[in-house]
């Protein structure tokens, strides 16, 4: 290890904190990371300015640790910033692997969600709908808040990634052997996932897996599964068969299918296309009209495939008028 | 500015594709939009491979295969046939029209129905208007 | 990675593509692209001067990829891999583009035709850049052959191998050989004696050396593929059964047919009226020798119905094939018999197709036999006749030709039962992992080209389980069959194609999401390794299982995704 502190930053771009907390998560291992590394912003933990970030010198930080998509201005602003600023950049978590749960907003526009929050939402008291414009003027003077995208982006779409951690939150362990493998310099090759395996999640499921043919889809709560056997096999939606490995298969094991919050496998292109493909493929009937019953069994099946990976699709977005 | 759509066709091997070979022996003329990629099977056809063709400007997507029954390995356009309505609920849900993916069953002798297909699809896609996917990502991008 | 040095190839097909593709312009486009050293056009790029032009390119420019785009690659693929072959290339180094089919034959505007063409070819150089080398496999060819069924075709087909050299196993589920036809006295239409036919074939069969007989016996299970099955097959001794187990090179599947229930047709009175019998079961009488009512009197009037069971909606729609001849057989055999019996036959349309049978059918119009057509569909009824009648019963017939409605006497009335699929046909399907039509009939490679093999290499298919056929039809498949097995088993090994699916054992995750969909069964689950494979000796390279693999880790050799993707990309430039 050498004498100087390592310089790490942290930051959350359109993210619900979740993965800030599997960084405390690695419980007093955040203390060992302490002990070796400077954090110099940590929005959600440490009051750090972005300005002190903007005084740094090319390269200056050694780690700096994106969660989040980048939904606004400021993401990207500080997405560019960190990229300039630090050595490495890592896409920390789903929502900055792959837009994650804020990328669904993809499937609608962003005049809809605007309409939808400040106008329709009945919290809001009557006569104060007001839509946050980028730009104000009030009592004479110009005010800016962050630019709201059109859509959102994966990190990647808009800054050069060196790692990629996924995970709805990445899991802690994981978070861990990463942390220490950079610190130690064991680094794969840019561009690699880290903290993941490069299996899907079944190979790790506990489950039984037996020859699928499917004839009817159930919601979760609509059958009781057997706890041992495939749910996708029992017709129960399940991503895992799509999904890389790393988790721990925690959902699958308490009996909940797997979101795929890890994100495709290694040679899948399209995490919802594939899981679309795998799954249509099993069902268990050769007539046009009982092939589309049995699929209407799967009522939301896009916002299923594409739950962690609107923005990171082939389509990326939804394009209706 | 007049519109030429630009179709992707993804043929199997044996009925489709030949079927397209025969439209060609029997000089059966057609529109010129479909650029055709061949694959031994229907089976073979990932919805991805579509989703693909309409990220790289494809304004329609054909898809051939053998009629039900008639598969050359015996079962394979049945597995096609189960990936189409989940492909199409899909793409509307990304808000592209459905209209713009179709499946076909296209026989080694079909010739002329090729043809008629392949008139058709492009009549419609041409209806459709420009697929809207490579304008979109390059307004969010100027956005930006 | 090294770069790629591609050679581009345009062919003007005579006039066939230049008349309307402006080669030089694709050639052109194309001489532009990064990794093309070399594009060229040329008149007939299939001639010998074609292919050794690329051939000398290959050499001169060091090509490691070439793109031809000329007809289509189901005519001069494999022209083409060959060429590049003899250069020292991969044979799948090479990609076509179709823009004889796909451009000049099917447009007329050159400027059209042309953009086209060089984007099919933008295709082919796409693709051809991913391309990857690949190697047929050689697999050992076991000479033994099973045959399944011990009737007509069965026994022919095992004479024709084992004469040939080959040591073949004849499976009968039945007591004795023979099969449907040992049930029949004499055959259309030149009346010989079916006994003679059995009895020759089912002695030269025992006595062969290399013929090993197997009744009272089913084949319970077949594993392996082409040049490699594993046979077994249970045998019922008494109250006891043995199990035996043999390698095979092919399989002979020779299951025949079973006739049709007469019971089914309501209005005919199968099983009520004690005189409506089954043309099987007057083919029993015949061989007995003597035509008799139940009663045991001589019959005066014999009434014989064609196409109980098919071609018929209800029932089966296809024609059954042997029933109209054998009827006019029946119509001699009676008169012969019994020169005063007043014969009627009652029929759809005479089918009469084959060799002699038209002949046969013009001396039975001339020996008196009373031809009455009925409609599809409008069946004849059949009751008792009254005590004033000097007949057994009465036979309604809407007469189509004359338009009435005509009344026949009948003492005896013979129902020509078609033929149909056993009910373990499915089974049979199953066990060798071939395909069935709507009726239950296997289906074959190809119905016109292939008529034998079926889509599963090694198994092939003769007689009637393949549909309704008469004898020498059936003869004609068993020995093409067996020809078939010959030819590639004199070899001693088979190439298998280079292309097929293949799983990478790392990234399979044991989901078994692909187990079901593979219609050769080639894809095998290891339960200790929780892996799934493919045997890749049995895949035909369909790719249904690589489109389904949710893990991405099939892979399907020469249809990569990247392979297609990068396509996709070519032909939208």
């Amino acid at each position: 290890m050498a004498d100087k502190k390592l310089q790490i930053a942290l930051y959350w771009g359109a993210a619900c904190g979740g993965c800030d907390v599997a960084v405390l998560d690695t419980n007093e291992f955040i203390l060992d990371v302490a002990a070796v590394a400077d954090i110099r912003l940590w929005p959600i933990a440490a009051d750090g300015k972005y300005k002190d970030i903007e005084a740094m010198a090319d390269g200056e930080l050694d780690l700096a640790i994106f969660n989040g998509g980048v939904r606004n201005s400021e993401n990207e602003h500080i997405a560019h910033l960190l990229r300039q600023k630090s050595k490495l950049l890592v896409a920390f978590g789903s929502c900055a692997y792959m837009g994650g749960i804020p990328g669904l907003a993809n499937l609608t526009s962003r005049e809809k969600i605007l309409e939808t929050a400040y106008r329709r939402n009945p919290s809001i008291e009557w006569g104060n709908r007001v839509v946050p414009q980028p730009e104000t003027k009030l009592n004479g003077k110009e005010l800016e808040i962050p630019k709201f995208y059109r859509r959102v982006y994966k990190l990647d779409q808009v800054v050069d990634v060196d790692y990629y951690i996924p995970g709805c939150p990445p899991q802690p362990d994981r978070v861990r052997e990463t942390l220490l493998a950079i610190v130690k310099g064991e680094l794969p090759p840019k561009g690699s996932v880290v903290g993941a395996f490069d299996h899907a999640l079944c190979e790790d499921c506990p489950r039984t897996k037996n020859e699928k043919k499917v004839k009817k889809f159930y919601r979760p709560w609509e059958i009781k599964a057997d706890p041992d056997t495939c749910l996708l096999e029992q017709g129960v939606l399940c991503c895992g068969v799509a999904t890389r490995s790393g988790c721990g298969v925690r959902c699958p094991t308490s009996g909940i299918p797997c979101r795929g919050c890890y994100g495709p496998p290694p040679g899948v292109t399209d995490q919802g296309a594939k899981l679309a493909s795998a799954v249509a493929s099993i069902v268990d009937s050769k007539d046009p009209n009982e092939i589309e019953e049995i699929l209407a069994g799967l009522p939301d099946f896009t916002s299923f495939a594409y739950r962690y990976g609107v923005a990171a699709s082939l389509l990326q977005r939804s394009y209706r008028q | 500015m007049s519109y030429e759509p630009k179709i992707v066709g993804f043929l199997c091997n044996w009925c489709s594709y030949t079927g397209a070979d025969l439209a060609g022996t029997s000089r059966v003329h057609y529109a010129p939009n479909i650029r055709i990629i061949r694959v031994m099977c229907s089976a073979r056809i990932d919805p991805t491979f579509v989703l693909k063709a309409l990220r790289e400007g494809a304004d329609g997507v054909l898809i051939c295969g053998c009629h039900p029954g008639d598969c050359h390995y015996s079962e394979g356009n049945y597995k096609m046939m189960r990936r189409y309505p989940l492909l199409k609920k899909m793409l509307t849900d990304f808000g592209i029209e459905p209209a713009r993916v179709r499946l076909e069953w296209v026989s080694a002798s079909e010739g002329q129905r090729f043809a008629e297909v392949v008139n058709d699809m492009t009549q419609r896609v041409r209806e459709l208007g420009p697929s809207p996917i490579q304008q979109t990502l390059a307004q969010d991008m100027a956005e930006r | 990675m090294e770069e790629q040095r591609i050679g581009v190839y345009v062919c003007q097909c005579g006039t066939n593509i230049a008349k309307v593709v402006n080669c030089e312009e694709v050639v052109r486009a194309l001489s532009e692209q990064p990794g093309v050293v070399v594009a060229k056009t040329y008149k007939y790029m299939c001639s010998n001067p074609g292919q050794e032009m690329i051939i000398a390119d290959i050499q001169e420019h060091g090509l490691d990829r070439i793109v031809v785009a000329a007809c289509s690659p189901r005519m001069h693929e494999p022209t083409f891999r060959k060429a590049i072959q003899t250069a020292g290339l991969n044979p799948y180094f090479v990609e076509m583009a179709n823009i004889r089919e796909q451009c000049s034959w099917v447009h007329d505007d050159p400027q059209v035709a042309t953009d086209k063409a060089r984007a099919l070819t933008f295709g082919a150089l796409h693709r051809v850049a991913k391309h990857e080398p690949l190697e047929r496999m050689s697999v050992e060819m076991c000479p033994d052959v099973l045959v399944i069924g011990g009737g007509v075709c069965g026994m022919t087909a095992a004479l024709e191998l084992a004469d040939g050299g080959n040591h073949v196993y004849l499976v009968e589920r039945e007591g004795t050989l023979g099969g449907n036809v040992a049930r029949v006295d004499l055959t259309a239409p030149y009346l010989d004696s079916a006994r003679d036919l059995i009895t020759a074939l089912v002695t030269r069969v025992e006595e062969h050396k290399r013929i090993d007989v197997l009744v009272h016996s089913q084949v319970s299970s077949l594993e392996g593929f082409v040049g490699n099955f594993t046979a077994t097959v249970e045998t019922i001794w008494g109250d006891g059964a043995s199990v035996s187990q043999f390698r095979v090179g092919n399989v002979v599947v020779a299951t025949g047919y079973k006739e049709f229930d007469a019971s089914r047709v309501v209005h005919y009175g199968y099983g009520k009226l004690p005189n409506v019998i089954t043309s099987f079961e007057f083919e029993k009488m015949l061989r007995a020798g003597r035509i008799q009512t139940k009663e045991g009197k001589i019959p005066q009037y014999v009434a014989i119905i064609h196409c109980v069971g098919s071609r018929s909606k209800e029932f089966h729609t296809y024609c059954s094939r042997v029933c109209c001849m054998t009827a006019l057989k029946y119509a001699h055999e009676v008169k012969s018999a019994i020169p005063n019996c007043y014969v009627s036959d009652v029929y759809i349309d005479m089918h009469a197709f084959g060799k002699g049978h038209e002949d046969f059918y013009k001396r039975g119009s001339e020996a008196k036999t009373l031809f009455l057509m009925y409609a599809k569909n409008d069946h004849p009824v059949i009751r008792k006749a009254g005590p004033g009648d000097d007949c057994e019963m009465l036979i309604e017939v809407n007469e189509k030709l004359s338009g009435e409605q005509i009344e026949i006497p009948a003492d005896l009335v013979i129902l020509m039962v078609g033929m149909e699929a056993r009910e373990d046909s499915d089974a049979v399907a199953r066990l060798v992992n071939i395909s069935r039509d709507k009726d239950g009939w296997f289906i074959e490679s190809h119905p016109k080209l292939d008529p034998v093999a079926t889509t599963t290499d090694g198994i092939y298919i003769a007689g009637v389980c393949a549909a309704p056929k008469d004898i020498p039809d059936t003869v004609a498949q068993a020995r093409a069959a067996a020809g078939r097995i010959l030819a590639k088993t004199i070899r001693g090994s088979i190439e298998i194609d280079a292309v097929f699916a293949e799983i990478d054992e790392d990234k399979c995750s044991g989901c078994r999401v692909c187990n079901a969909l593979c219609p050769y069964s080639a894809i095998t689950y290891d339960a200790s390794k929780k892996k799934s494979t493919v045997i890749s000796a049995v895949c035909k390279a369909c790719g249904a299982c690589v489109a389904a693999c949710p893990s991405g880790a099939i892979k399907a050799r020469h249809f990569t995704d990247s392979q297609i993707f990068a396509q996709i990309e070519g032909v939208l430039t």
